[in-house]
C-alpha cells in the first residue's frame, strides 16, 4: 500500500470490520449478497435526531414560550374588555351597555346551574353531529366517485357548481318549507354548510393522487374497489381532512344562523333570545360558548387527522415546529 | 441486523423461487410491435416494428437516447398501454392489463407513503387475499434477506432514495412474479448510490433468477447487469442492435475495468452516440456541437466582439 502514490483513508478498512460502530459508515467495498450493512444508510437512531430527553426539553421550552405568549394575547383582550366596559368608554363605538367580564362569569355560573343552558348546548352539538356526519359520508363518498370517474364528474359537477355558491343561510326559508319539522331543517342547513367544502376538497384530493401510486397498486393486483379503498382514499386523505376542517367551520356558521332565524333551542337561539330579552350578559355568554364549541370541534378534527395520518409527520418535517 | 445476517440467504431464496423455477416461466415476446400517440398533425410514432424477447430467467436491458420509447415498451409489457399494432405475450398469453405476475419497479418513488415499509411489501399479497399472518411472515423474510428488516415499521418518507428503491424491488418480488419490469429504477439516485444499487440488484437477481426487462439510458449499468442488451434508435424507436454480454456471473465491480467490459462499452457508446445525435439533430445546427464557433477566452464576449 505504501508504495502507491496516494493515501487510503478508511477508518473501517481492516481492523474495525467486525466492530459494530463501523456499520452504516462503511462503504460497500465488497458488497455482500442482498447487502445490508454494506449500504451507507440512515440507521433508525440517526433518523430520530437528538436524545429523547433533549428533545423533550426542547419541546417544553418552545411550548412554554407559546403558552406564555398565548396567555398574554388572551389576557390583553380580556383586559381591554374589562377596561372598556368598567369605565363605559364611548367614542363612536359605545361600550356603555356591554357587560363586564365579571358579569359574564357570574352569568356563566348561574347558567351552569339551570338545565336550560346546557340543554341548548346539547341541542346545538347534536345538530352539528348529525349534519356533519351526513355531510362527511355523502361528501367523501361522492367526492371519491366524482374525482375518480370522469363521466360522473362531467355529469354531476355542473349541478354541484351551480348549488355551491349559495350560502347555507340562504337555504333557510326553502329548508323550512322543504322539511316536515323545524329540527330537520336546521340539521339540513348545517349539512349544506359542511357538505360542499368536504366534497370539493375530496374531489381535489382524489385528482391529486400520484398516478404512479395507482399504477403500482394495479400491477400489484389491486382491482378497482381495492384500489379505491387502499390507494385512492388514503392518498386523498390529507385533503379530505382539510375539507373536514373547513366544513366544520362553515357548519357552525350555518347552524348558528339557522338557530337564530328559525330555531327553538340551541346556542344560536339562546344568544338571539338574550338580545330580545335585553339580557346583555347572556349575549356575550352565548358568543363565548359558540366560540369555545367551534374551537373544540375543530380541535377534534385535527386530533382525528393526526391520529389517522401519522405518516404526514414525516412527509412534511417543517410542519412539526 | 446481526440476526438477519445469520439467515442463510441462499437456501431461503431458493425456497422462494422453487415454486416458479421448474416450469421456467417468464418468457416475454414482443412481435412487430408499434405504438402511436395522438392523431392527425399531432400524431407521434413512439416505437415502430419492435421484435424482442426475454427468455425465462434472462436479464435483458433496453437502452437508447431519451425519448426513444423505451419506457413505452415497458408500459406495454406492464399492461398500462395497449399497442397500436403487433403482439405482446407472456408465456404465450397476450398481455391485456396490469397483473401481479409482472412486478414493476418505477423510476419515481412509488411506495405508498401512508403504509409502513412492511405494509408496502405486504400489499400485493393482501390483494391476493393472503392471510395477515402469512403476509407478515413473507414480508419479514423478504425484508430480512434484503437487509431492510430494521426499517419494517418506518414510513417511506423516513428512508433514503436508495432504500426506497430497494423496498420497491422487494415489494415487486413479494407476489412471486415471473418477470420483473424495471423502468430506470436508479435514475433518480446519485451516482455513488447507483453503483451500490446495481451491485445489490445483480446479487438479488442471482438469487431469484427471474426474467428481467430493464430500461436504462446508462450504458455501463446495462452491461454490468445484463445477459443481453437491446439498443434502440431515436424516435420512432426501433431496435438498432442486440448485443450479448458474455461476462461471467456473478458480476463484480472489478469487472467494470476488464478488457471485455471496456470493449462492449465502446461499441455500445458509439451506437448510442449516433442515435443521441440523431435524436438531437434538429437542436444542433452548425457549430452546435462545438459549443461556440470561435475562440472567445475567459475575458468574455464583451472584449472579444
Amino acid at each position: 500500500m505504501s508504495s502507491l502514490p496516494w493515501r487510503v483513508i478508511n477508518p473501517g478498512d481492516a481492523d474495525s470490520a467486525a466492530s459494530p460502530a463501523a456499520e452504516g459508515h462503511q462503504l460497500a467495498a465488497v458488497p455482500r449478497p442482498l447487502g445490508s450493512a454494506a449500504m451507507p444508510v440512515q440507521t433508525p437512531a440517526a433518523l430520530d435526531g437528538p436524545s429523547p430527553a433533549a428533545r423533550l426539553r426542547q419541546i417544553l421550552r418552545s411550548q412554554a414560550t407559546a403558552l406564555l405568549l398565548g396567555a398574554c394575547s388572551l389576557g390583553s383582550l380580556v383586559l381591554f374588555w374589562h377596561l372598556a366596559t368598567t369605565y363605559r368608554w364611548d367614542f363612536y363605538i359605545r361600550f356603555t351597555n356591554l357587560p363586564t367580564p365579571m358579569e359574564v362569569a357570574t352569568q356563566l355560573g348561574m347558567a351552569m346551574d339551570n338545565t336550560r343552558f346546557l340543554q341548548n348546548v346539547g341541542m346545538s352539538l347534536r345538530r352539528i353531529a348529525i349534519g356533519f356526519a351526513v355531510a362527511t359520508v355523502l361528501g367523501v363518498g361522492l367526492g371519491l366517485a366524482i374525482g375518480r370517474y370522469k363521466l360522473l364528474r362531467q355529469l354531476m359537477f355542473p349541478a354541484m357548481e351551480a348549488l355551491r355558491p349559495i350560502p347555507a343561510i340562504a337555504w333557510v326559508p326553502i329548508s323550512i318549507m322543504l322539511w316536515p319539522d323545524n329540527e330537520v331543517s336546521i340539521v339540513f342547513i348545517t349539512f349544506i354548510g359542511a357538505f360542499f367544502p368536504i366534497l370539493l376538497n375530496t374531489v381535489a384530493g382524489v385528482q391529486a393522487v400520484d398516478a404512479v401510486l395507482l399504477r403500482a397498486g394495479q400491477c400489484l393486483g389491486a382491482r378497482e374497489p381495492q384500489l379505491m379503498w387502499h390507494v385512492v382514499l388514503p392518498g386523498a386523505a390529507p385533503q379530505v381532512f382539510t375539507g373536514l376542517a373547513v366544513g366544520m367551520g362553515v357548519a357552525w356558521v350555518s347552524l348558528i344562523a339557522a338557530e337564530m332565524i328559525s330555531g327553538q333551542f340551541g346556542v344560536g337561539y339562546f344568544t338571539w333570545e338574550a338580545y330580545s330579552l335585553i339580557s346583555y350578559a347572556d349575549i356575550v355568554l352565548g358568543m363565548i360558548t359558540i366560540g369555545v364549541l367551534g374551537l373544540g370541534c375543530s380541535w377534534l378534527i385535527r386530533a382525528a387527522s393526526s391520529w389517522c395520518l401519522p405518516w404526514l409527520a414525516y412527509s412534511k418535517p417543517e410542519s412539526q415546529t | 441486523m446481526n440476526a438477519v445476517m445469520k439467515l442463510n440467504p441462499d437456501t431461503s431464496a431458493a425456497s422462494f423461487s422453487s415454486a416458479s423455477a421448474p416450469a421456467a416461466r417468464g418468457h416475454i415476446v414482443l412481435q412487430n410491435l408499434s405504438m402511436t400517440f395522438g392523431q392527425g398533425a399531432s400524431r407521434v410514432d413512439a416505437v415502430q416494428a419492435i421484435d424482442l424477447h426475454v427468455a425465462p430467467g434472462e436479464f435483458v436491458s433496453i437502452i437508447g437516447p431519451s425519448g426513444c420509447g423505451k419506457s413505452t415498451l415497458l408500459n406495454v409489457v406492464a399492461g398500462f398501454a395497449t399497442p397500436s399494432a403487433g403482439h405482446v405475450q407472456l408465456d404465450g398469453k397476450p398481455i391485456i392489463g396490469p397483473g401481479p405476475e409482472r412486478g414493476v419497479v418505477f423510476q419515481q418513488y412509488s411506495l405508498f407513503p401512508w403504509m409502513s415499509v412492511r405494509k408496502n411489501v405486504e400489499f400485493g399479497l393482501k390483494m391476493q387475499g393472503v392471510g395477515a399472518n402469512k403476509r407478515e411472515t413473507t414480508a419479514r423474510t423478504l425484508l430480512g434477506l434484503a437487509g431492510l428488516l430494521a426499517f419494517e415499521n418506518h414510513y417511506p418518507d423516513q428512508l433514503s432514495g436508495g432504500m426506497k428503491q430497494r423496498v420497491g424491488i422487494v415489494r415487486a418480488l413479494a407476489t412471486s412474479p415471473q418477470v420483473l419490469l424495471m423502468d430506470e429504477p436508479f435514475g433518480s439516485l446519485d451516482a455513488q448510490t447507483r453503483v451500490v444499487m446495481q451491485q445489490i440488484l445483480t446479487n438479488m437477481w442471482q438469487k431469484f433468477r427471474l426474467s428481467v426487462m430493464f430500461i436504462t439510458h446508462d450504458i455501463e449499468e446495462a452491461i454490468f447487469l445484463s445477459d443481453r442488451v437491446y439498443v434502440m434508435t431515436a424516435r420512432p424507436g426501433r431496435i438498432k442492435a442486440e448485443i450479448v454480454i458474455r461476462l461471467p456471473r456473478p458480476r463484480t465491480a472489478e469487472m467494470m475495468s476488464s478488457v471485455e467490459f471496456t470493449q462492449i462499452l465502446h461499441r455500445l457508446r458509439n451506437l448510442i452516440r449516433e442515435e443521441s445525435l440523431a435524436a438531437m439533430g434538429h437542436e444542433l445546427d452548425a457549430g452546435g456541437l462545438e459549443g461556440f464557433a470561435t475562440e472567445i477566452g475567459p475575458a468574455g464576449v464583451q472584449h472579444s466582439v
